[in-house]
């Protein structure tokens, strides 16, 4: 049975029992009472800023199903995202005196995390030590810190820089996203300690570097006993005011930096905005799959989906009274997100969310309420968790992913739906991934920045 | 699991040398095995004009299974001509269809042209999963979940493919 690689077992009621990866093997054994809750609701999900290691398997069904297994990922998911938005200690450690939620104003764990940007640097440089400052683009250095808005700012790790927002076609060269004020959806993709260690380590932030390392990438947890584990993150986020409520949204201050090595014609600046989430990636290795574990979430209010009732009258890249306005369509070239209007992108869902993710959104909600009441938090939503259902497959490096497709409205806008090779899987898609030398990058693009 | 589709995944199996993990694995996002079942039943039915014929193949299987034949002895015994003509094309257009991700059509000859099969490949889904791919040690031309110079590298090796040593 492959689920047996899973971590461990927890039956939802009755007695609790731990597997650890690839054989059977009982540590503890707690013997819980078995309680028979019948059709009572299910207990509300326990918030913590821990991030899980593993999911947790559930029974019953004995032996899990695929359904079941689809629920626990998805469960590890809500679980990641909590911790990860949990507000943080100037280091970057969750700060265990609050909850999610609780302070708006605080950074939360994954702006610790480091910016693309930073690691890999012109001419192949070191980049500056987990902690440290990074030089901003060249415009940004006209923004004076002084003038940022008080208890506004998210700080980075580098503890002096704003995010810097320096990417506006994410992914793929698809096309940029418009939102409903006409501006250019912005992204960045960040690693945790863990995948910037191994990284600097083996000096992949360099072309020279990966050519002497002259081996396949394998971030950790590449053993069992591995305290580590790699994760890395991509947020979508558009540009508060107009059509857009910051009450709604879990906001930042960034710098916005129109890059001109993204499009010809662009002219590069930077400006200081206040801009709010609205897609959120988390990559997450484990040990139990190679392949990683992708979760995604969205703002509740980003799209409908296709075939369902426009239940909203207003969604952050979908108008309902556009009704000749193409579906799922890039902008016409040539793309500039320095321009002040733009026609925005009528965005619809290709894959519609299941009704168990719907549920566990609904639990969740209720939880982030309860912890802190009219929590923006609530305002996200988990779309899916894609996974390897046979993680060691000899055959197929993919690990045979489940669900086949994932994709993220903000991040794979132009590439949703069920065709192989075309649509978004995020574990097919990666499995390509190589260094600058053609060497496997293990499931990672970012090397692929390296100069 | 129903037992029809136990028998199914049971009689492919013999049929085409694959492991029933192979063809229908625990876990299994792709689920071809639920697009074949109900078109093997449908177009027997049609073709052989015997609504019952998929049933009897089936039942057959289960009761030779149950009588712990080899796989070997199995099959044989499914092939065999004394089964009658139609019973044994609905298996050999099974093994077809589990191979080729397509259902067969036999074009009786011509005049000038001997007798033929055209398959009309029943979906992208099948189209990926046809075992022919696995038994070449290879992938769908368009569709392939190997890295980067995979073809740099030795293949894994055809037991790993089908399942079976």
């Amino acid at each position: 049975m492959k689920a047996k690689h899973r971590v461990f077992l927890s039956p939802r009621k009755g007695t609790a029992w731990w597997l650890t990866c690839g054989f059977l093997a009982v540590l503890t054994a707690q013997a819980i009472a078995a309680t028979d809750t019948g059709n009572a609701p299910p207990p509300a999900p326990a918030l913590s800023w821990n991030i899980p290691t593993n999911i947790t398997v559930t029974t019953p069904p004995s032996p899990p199903t695929l359904d079941s297994l689809q629920h626990d990922f998805d469960v590890f998911s809500w679980q990641t995202f909590v911790a990860l938005n949990w507000p943080a200690n100037a280091d970057g450690s969750p700060n265990t005196n609050m909850t999610i939620g609780q302070d708006t104003n605080e950074p939360v764990v994954w702006e610790s995390y480091r910016e693309s940007r930073t690691i890999f640097l012109p001419g192949g440089d070191k980049p500056a030590d987990w902690g440290q400052n990074s030089p901003l683009p060249p415009q940004c250095d006209k923004i004076d810190a002084k003038h940022l808005p008080p208890g506004t700012l998210r700080l980075t790790q580098v503890g002096k820089t704003p995010n810097v927002l320096d990417e506006s076609g994410e992914p793929f060269k698809t096309g940029p996203l418009i939102d409903q004020n006409g501006k250019y959806a912005r992204f960045s993709i960040l690693t945790n300690q863990a995948m910037f260690n191994y990284i600097v380590n083996n000096q992949l932030y360099s072309k020279k570097g990966q050519q002497d390392f002259n081996a396949d990438a394998d971030f950790p947890p590449t053993k069992e006993d591995s305290q580590e584990q790699a994760i890395m993150i991509k947020t979508s986020w558009v540009e508060m005011g107009g059509k857009y409520d910051p009450s709604k949204f879990f906001t930042t201050w960034a710098l916005v930096y129109d890059n001109p090595a993204e499009e010809p014609g662009v002219k590069p600046s930077c400006t200081l905005k206040q801009v709010g989430l609205v897609g959120f990636h988390i990559g997450h290795k484990t040990i139990s799959d190679p392949q990683w574990i992708w979760s995604t979430f969205e703002h509740v209010d980003n799209v409908p989906t296709v075939n369902q009732p426009i239940s909203k009258a207003e969604y952050n890249f979908f108008n309902p009274a556009c009704k000749d306005c193409q579906v799922n369509e890039p902008p016409p070239r040539p793309w500039n997100p320095g321009n002040e209007y733009t026609q925005p992108t009528q965005v619809e869902r290709v894959i519609a969310i299941t009704d168990d993710a719907n549920q566990l959104n609904a639990e969740y909600h209720q939880a982030l309420n309860a912890a802190v009441p009219g929590s923006v938090w609530q305002n996200y939503e988990l779309v899916s968790t894609q996974w390897p259902t046979n993680a060691k497959s000899k055959t197929d490096p993919t690990g045979v992913p489940a669900p086949s497709f994932l994709a993220n409205t903000t991040l794979e806008t132009y590439i949703q739906g069920h065709v192989k090779q075309t649509s978004s899987s995020c574990i097919a898609c990666h499995n390509n991934a190589t260094q600058t030398n053609g060497k496997f990058s293990d499931f990672t693009y970012l090397l692929q920045r390296a100069q | 699991m129903s037992s029809d589709m136990q028998n199914f995944i049971g009689l492919s199996a013999v049929l085409t040398g694959f492991n029933q993990e192979i063809l229908a694995p625990e876990l299994d996002p792709v689920d071809i095995k639920s697009e074949y079942l109900p078109l093997f039943e449908s177009k027997i039915a049609q073709e052989s004009g015997d609504p019952q014929l998929v049933q009897q193949i089936l039942l057959k299987y289960a009761s030779l299974a149950a009588g712990g034949g080899t796989e070997q002895e199995i099959g044989t015994a499914m092939l065999d001509p004394s089964n009658g003509a139609n019973w044994v094309l609905a298996c050999r257009k099974l093994i077809y269809t589990w191979y080729a991700g397509a259902w067969p059509t036999l074009i009786p000859p011509g005049p000038s042209k001997p007798a033929s099969t055209v398959g009309d490949v029943i979906s992208a889904e099948s189209y990926t999963a046809g075992l022919v791919w696995q038994v070449m040690q290879s992938h769908p031309m368009g569709d392939s979940n190997y890295r980067y110079g995979y073809w740099a590298t030795k293949p894994a090796s055809l037991s790993d493919y089908t399942g079976n040593p």
